[in-house]
């Protein structure tokens, strides 16, 4: 439903995208996240044509090219701005059947479809008040309704909970989350735990370029090679119990803390799940265990530690690309260093961006650029211009 | 298209929702009913040339199309860009050309209605048994139409290359004024550049000239006064007027496309 590849934007000398390239399947719903400045907002105005990219080798919107066919994709997409650009001085019926016409809806079908619409994202009751007079969470739903209006295939969200309160913000997400059954989502937010509950898969962008792009299960099953266990169990002899512990197959370390009245805390690191293991020594050895849980890292500390280069970006993750009971291999554990997160250490895996399917090699390949300062690029956009794989030395046409 | 009526729909309703709207219309109402009363009386009761008076016979008239549009447009496309609709009207489905249009369109319908109060003056007169000359009123009419529509894309122009609105009226006025005292100006800038360059460069008639004839064909108050006027259609004048608004619009849409490279 979105294809990007190759996409390159500067603002002067300020590289704002660097080469990403991501795709969106027919009604996935995706959370972008990043820093500020990381070129989110950006990637989201080239997709909702407003932005033309300096460089890109596809960009395209339900089948049709963003550059090249602009008006076709905006009329496929309902855009949300972060600044929620509506007109002040219209009445909130009005607004959406300006909206509307504009889209090419007919007078009846605007009749049944613009209730609806507000019904759907509660303001039906303020329809006939002025935009203007709105608080900022109504116009956030106004705003969402008018980008709902058309029902694009494709939602393009900038922040839509961006200040709102915890309840408003609660609303939009539920309202969100309804949507994502209906249409392909691209949504960006600073909020992580709001895209770790709306988002099944997300792409991290830190200065312009593609740091991960998964399901958020694959990307802590790829980042947290290493898997961490608390164990609080009352046993005998804490040094006999760690000894056994650390005897069960796939545990590469244990670590014993201070005993808490009769219970004694271990901290497990293995590569494999051990959780039944452990229950069955228990039973065997008659611990009584109180706790016995995995540490998984949530998605703010894999999102920090990679935009603070603590991991190493692992690209484009396929879906299912690391199996749960996987252990991590040789080149990927032994010999690399450990890195502290969250509650555990894991394992720095060499990876490469690895791109969408279906792009083609980065030799060779063919670019277009609107951009009349880009060196070698031609306006033509009926001609392609050759480039070298550096992106540096294009071919003039 | 349908965009296009859309949003020309949308463009003249919001041009009445702001308070500049409606004192644009009473400023123009105002003035034009003192220069027609005041017209009428310096022209002992001739009609004809009182109307004619306020509709560019007088100078009220062409202080009007100075001020007039540039205030008018300074919101159409500056005002967008600064509170974000902008960004919104360049995401929807329709083109940039659609988008200048449509505000050129509804502008240039507001500056119709400001003159309408002429013709209106026109129409009483004739009820009270005074018929004013109506081929030249009709004529004047269109002209004036075709002059507005001239400012207004001028105005536009510079309300497209600006993100404050104040900024682009300023230019829209300056641009305005300099473009009706084009030749005078030309006469004043030649006649310095006579005394200094003349020494050096020497006979230089025939550059002065080709400048005076293109500056010549440009002034405004000259096509119009020759033409539409004293109430004579020329088609060449039609196309004089209608050439260079297409002109100023087919900027105004460049420069809004570069504004997504300036964004």
């Amino acid at each position: 439903m979105i294809e990007v590849a190759h996409l390159h934007r500067r603002y002067g000398s300020v590289v704002a995208v660097d080469d990403l390239s991501f795709h969106l399947d027919k009604g996935e719903v995706v959370g972008f996240l990043g820093p500020n400045g990381a070129g989110k907002t950006t990637t989201m105005r080239i997709l909702a044509g407003y932005l033309p990219a300096t460089r890109a080798e596809r960009v395209e919107v339900a089948g049709f090219d963003v550059m090249r066919q602009s008006i076709q994709v905006r009329g496929q997409i309902g855009y949300l701005p972060e600044s929620v650009p509506l007109y002040r001085e219209m009445r909130v019926q009005e607004m959406l059947e300006f909206h509307g016409r504009l889209h090419g809806m007919g007078r009846s079908e605007l009749k049944s479809a613009v209730p609806a619409v507000l019904e759907r994202v509660g303001v039906l009751d303020r329809r006939r008040q002025l935009v203007g007079h709105l608080s900022r969470g109504l116009k956030q739903r106004v705003g969402l309704a008018v980008a709902l209006l058309p029902s694009p295939s494709v939602l393009i969200l900038d922040e839509p909970t961006s200040g709102l309160d915890p309840l408003q913000r609660r609303e939009v997400r539920n309202l969100i989350g309804e949507l994502a059954r209906e249409h392909t989502v691209l949504l960006s937010s600073h909020i992580l735990a709001e895209i770790e509950m709306i988002c099944p898969r997300v792409i991290i962008l830190d200065r312009g370029r593609l740091l991960a792009d998964g399901l958020q299960h694959d990307l802590v099953n790829v980042l947290h090679r290493e898997r961490v266990w608390k164990l609080e169990a009352a046993v005998g002899d804490g040094e006999a119990a760690a000894r056994l512990l650390g005897s069960l197959p796939g545990v590469r370390s244990v670590n014993a803390g201070a005993r808490e009245g009769i219970f004694q805390p271990f901290e497990l690191r293995s590569e494999v799940e051990i959780g039944e293991d452990v229950g069955a020594l228990a039973l065997t050895k008659g611990w009584a265990i109180r706790r016995l849980s995995e540490e998984r890292p949530t998605l703010e500390e894999l999102f920090s530690a990679l935009v603070q280069g603590e991991l190493a970006a692992p690209g484009r993750v396929e879906p299912g690309a690391v199996a749960e009971d996987e252990p991590a291999s040789d080149s990927a554990g032994a010999g690399s260093p450990l890195i502290s997160l969250g509650m555990g250490s894991i394992p720095m895996a060499p990876a490469a961006p690895v791109l969408p399917p279906g792009t083609p090699p980065p030799t060779g390949r063919t670019i277009y650029s609107l951009n009349p300062f880009d060196r070698g690029a031609s306006r033509d956009l009926s001609k392609p211009v050759s480039s070298e794989p550096d992106g540096e030395q294009e071919a003039g046409q | 298209m349908k965009g296009l009526i859309t949003l020309y729909r949308r463009e003249l309703a919001s041009l009445f929702y702001a308070p500049m709207g409606w004192l644009l219309l009473v400023l123009a109402l105002l003035g034009n009913g003192l220069v027609f009363w005041a017209f009428l009386a310096g022209a002992q009761g001739n009609v004809s040339l009182a109307l004619a008076s306020a509709m560019g016979r007088g100078w009220f008239f062409w202080l009007f199309l100075v001020f007039l549009p540039p205030l008018l447009c300074m919101r159409l496309l500056a005002e967008e860009s600064r509170t974000g609709t902008l960004e919104y009207l360049l995401t929807a489905p329709i083109s940039d050309g659609a988008v200048v249009l449509a505000k050129f369109l509804a502008a240039t319908t507001f500056m119709v209605l400001l003159w309408l109060s002429v013709p209106v003056y026109g129409l009483i007169l004739q009820a009270n048994g005074v018929a004013p000359d109506w081929g030249a009123m009709t004529s004047g009419f269109l002209g004036t139409v075709l002059l507005s529509g001239l400012f207004v894309s001028l105005s536009m122009f510079a309300s497209s290359l600006f993100q404050a609105p104040l900024l682009a009226a300023f230019f829209g006025i300056l641009g305005s004024a300099v473009w009706l005292i084009l030749p005078g100006l030309l006469d004043l800038v030649m006649a310095q550049l006579r005394n200094l360059l003349a020494a050096q460069i020497g006979d230089w008639s025939r550059a002065e000239a080709w400048l005076g004839n293109a500056i010549e064909s440009m002034d405004v108050l000259k096509h119009f006064g020759q033409s539409f006027l004293p109430g004579v259609f020329d088609s060449a004048e039609l196309v004089f007027f209608l050439t260079w608004t297409g002109f100023f619009l087919f900027l105004a849409i460049r420069s809004l496309e570069s504004r997504r490279w300036r964004a």
